[in-house]
């Protein structure tokens, strides 16, 4: 989960890293004063707010004003401005780019640092240094040494040693600084600043009472993704995932590599999915009735419910669930089912039952049928000759 | 042969007492799979189908000290612990399923296992099966199933998906192949064994005459491959599907399914991964339904 920056440095300040001063802001309301010049932020998940115009100097009450009027009532990369974070404007020397992350390369996680931080870091991807850290030691001072070289001193080294306390304490999946600013007297102060928390590890912090994020950067979370999502988070048995789409065709699979393979043929077959979706790892059935309930609430031309030969989901009690959320939404459209594993027979027969009963267009195939080869036939009865 | 079990493969079970466990015990047993012991903290003294649970790794080794392979099925928030348990108490290779670890307790086990020799296959692995030998897992589900999808013969199968791993047994099985040794090494970011790792006993089986491998977007694991082929490290036919080619489409930042399926870099998308592995001259199939004609290709 990304965090909003105003968050991201109050978990910084939690771990006795310096950040900029500052006032957050829900609404236009006039903000306490800093001492100008200030800097006014847009506090939207999507990077570059700078090259975007979400970030601007004020000098000024007035300058100040029209600046957080202005944010407010833009959109940054289609995220509407729900708050705006107001900072002391920090004069620099020099910019330092640090970031820990976990790297598969190295199956653990690293320290990236360049000297030639700031808005063009993708510019001077070239100057960045990668530096494994073995987790069961920690972050070393030589690694800072190496990360950085000649611009290393005990002051940075300080910092960066807190970052990394704050990356593994907090659960970050990444924890970026951007610059990392360094004034005249040597000061150092966090300027900007990306975290990534881990949604796994939610379970060591329960103190945390963060809103629900976009699953799609760029665009607000959907009525219908909170709701899977809040749901999912509930217990952890199992995953359901839903993530909205702009097309027609309701997409309901298990397992995480059978969507990917299902969605990648759907596409190719000239379909448009209404959404992506995936449940595994044996979820509730209520879990599951959720997903196909948020997966059936839009308006669709068809419905592919499709997964691989499952080691130990039965498919009768997905089917059962299926068939009680249908008999909710009495579906018209065609229905198009590709799943296999245990119970496999009964599970599809309990939905070719009820659909003879209930007049649903359903066609179902267990596993003698190819994973995929139902893609075609799905958008065909979904889009028909005009298609 | 096959990879990984074998004969004189002992197993504990770690988190016997819990559901996932223990649906899988009789399927495991009746593989052929030797079950010396369980450990569900609290529950010492008691026993599950026979076989004896205690509280400690330490404690059922003192008791059955020919335990050589750890099974370990217990819920997120405990799966780094009973991994450093077990390879603390020198068991060389242990398959954890627990799907949904925060990554930095999977880089710690993957790490701790690592520097102490130990095979670590997962988090999130759906397990390994070697048919006519055992297996260690739920994977390939109830009997009447797993008889009908697995047999032992010459194709290996690795997959990062757990179902995919039966849905590619299950392919490879209606072309007329058997299988050395199937598994999945699981979908989470950091992993304890790697597709290169996995195809180098792939290469020292002589058992498996080919491979065949499931793979997704993210991560760097794929990519690995080619560097493992280019030092010949790895020489018999592999057969590579990459899924997940359409979230080069959409925005950025996206988790699909696995853990690890998030684009960040352009090495991690799907169409960079196959051109890295056709470049190394691996045998990248775009649809599930060629594999059955590249097997017969290459064997």
């Amino acid at each position: 989960m990304r965090l909003y920056e105003y968050e991201a440095k109050a978990l910084l300040r939690k771990h006795g890293v310096s950040v900029p001063e500052s006032v957050h802001l829900m609404n236009a309301a006039t903000p306490p004063p800093l001492g100008f010049p200030v800097v006014v932020k847009a506090q939207v998940l999507a990077g570059g707010r700078g090259k975007a115009g979400a970030v601007k100097v004020a000098q000024s009450a007035l300058e100040l004003q029209q600046a957080i009027v202005q944010l407010f009532s833009t959109k940054v990369k289609g995220e509407p401005v729900n708050s705006v974070l107001i900072e002391s404007f920090v004069k620099t020397k020099s910019e330092l780019y640090i970031s820990f992350l976990y790297d598969t390369r190295m199956r653990g996680p690293v320290l990236l640092a360049s000297a030639q931080g700031g808005v063009d870091i993708e510019q001077n991807a070239d100057s960045i240094v990668r530096v494994p850290i073995d987790p069961l030691v920690g972050l070393q001072d030589w690694q800072c040494r190496l990360a950085l070289g000649t611009h290393v001193t005990p002051q940075i080294t300080a910092v960066l040693m807190k970052l990394w306390q704050c990356f593994v304490q907090e659960d970050c999946t990444l924890l970026e600084i951007n610059p990392l600013a360094i004034a005249g007297d040597g000061t150092l102060s966090c300027v900007g600043t990306m975290i990534e928390l881990d949604d796994f590890a939610f379970f060591r912090h329960k103190e945390r009472s963060y809103s629900p994020r976009n699953p799609a950067i760029g665009r607000e979370i959907t009525e219908r993704e909170k709701m899977v999502k809040l749901l999912n988070d509930a217990d952890h048995h199992g995953t359901i995932k839903y993530l909205e789409l702009d097309g027609d065709i309701g997409f309901l699979a298990s397992g995480g590599g059978a969507s990917l393979t299902c969605m990648d043929k759907l596409i190719e077959a000239g379909g448009k999915p209404a959404n992506y979706s995936e449940f595994s790892g044996n979820p509730s059935e209520q879990k599951i009735a959720a997903l196909i309930d948020a997966v059936l609430s839009k308006p669709l031309k068809g419905l592919w419910v499709i997964g691989g030969v499952a080691n130990f989901t039965a498919v009768d009690t997905t089917m059962k669930v299926l068939v009680d959320v249908l008999k909710k939404h009495k579906p018209k459209i065609p229905i198009v089912v590709r799943r296999g594993g245990p119970k496999e027979k009964e599970g599809l027969q309990i939905l070719r039952d009820a659909a003879a009963h209930e007049g649903w267009r359903v066609e179902a195939h267990g596993r003698e049928i190819p994973l995929t080869q139902t893609a075609q036939r799905m958008v065909e009865l979904a889009y028909g000759n005009t298609h | 042969m096959a990879i990984l079990i074998d004969k004189n493969t002992r197993l504990l079970v770690q988190g016997i007492t819990g559901t996932e466990a223990q649906r899988s015990l009789s399927l495991m047993k009746s593989s052929g799979t030797v079950i010396t012991c369980g450990v569900t903290p609290g529950k010492g003294g008691q026993s599950v189908e026979g076989i004896p649970v205690y509280n400690t790794v330490a404690e059922a080794l003192k008791k059955h000290p020919e335990t050589n392979a750890s099974f370990v099925s217990v819920p997120p928030f405990a799966a780094k612990d009973a991994v450093i348990e077990a390879v603390f108490n020198g068991i060389k290779l242990v398959v954890c399923i627990t799907e949904n670890v925060p990554v930095r307790d999977a880089a710690l086990m993957a790490r701790y296992a690592q520097v102490h020799g130990v095979v670590l296959v997962g988090p999130g692995s759906v397990g390994v099966i070697a048919p006519g030998i055992g297996r260690i897992g739920p994977i390939g589900g109830l009997d009447t199933m797993a008889s009908e999808i697995y047999q032992p013969g010459t194709v290996g199968v690795v997959s990062t998906s757990g179902g995919m791993t039966n849905e590619v047994a299950w392919i490879v099985r209606q072309a007329g192949y058997g299988h050395s040794t199937v598994l999945s090494i699981g979908g989470e970011k950091i992993l304890g064994t790697t597709f290169a790792d996995i195809l180098q006993r792939f290469e020292q089986d002589a058992q498996t005459k080919a491979v065949v491998l499931f793979g997704e977007l993210g991560g760097h694991y794929e990519n690995q491959i080619a560097a493992l082929i280019k030092e010949k490290k790895f020489t018999k036919p592999l057969i590579a599907f990459i899924a997940g080619t359409f979230t080069e489409s959409l925005p950025k930042g996206i988790q699909f399914g696995h853990a690890a399926a998030l684009l960040n870099e352009k090495e991690t998308y799907p169409t960079y991964k196959k051109r890295a592995l056709r470049d190394a001259g691996v045998h990248v199939v775009d649809a599930l339904i060629d594999i059955p004609n590249k097997l017969r290709e290459v064997l």
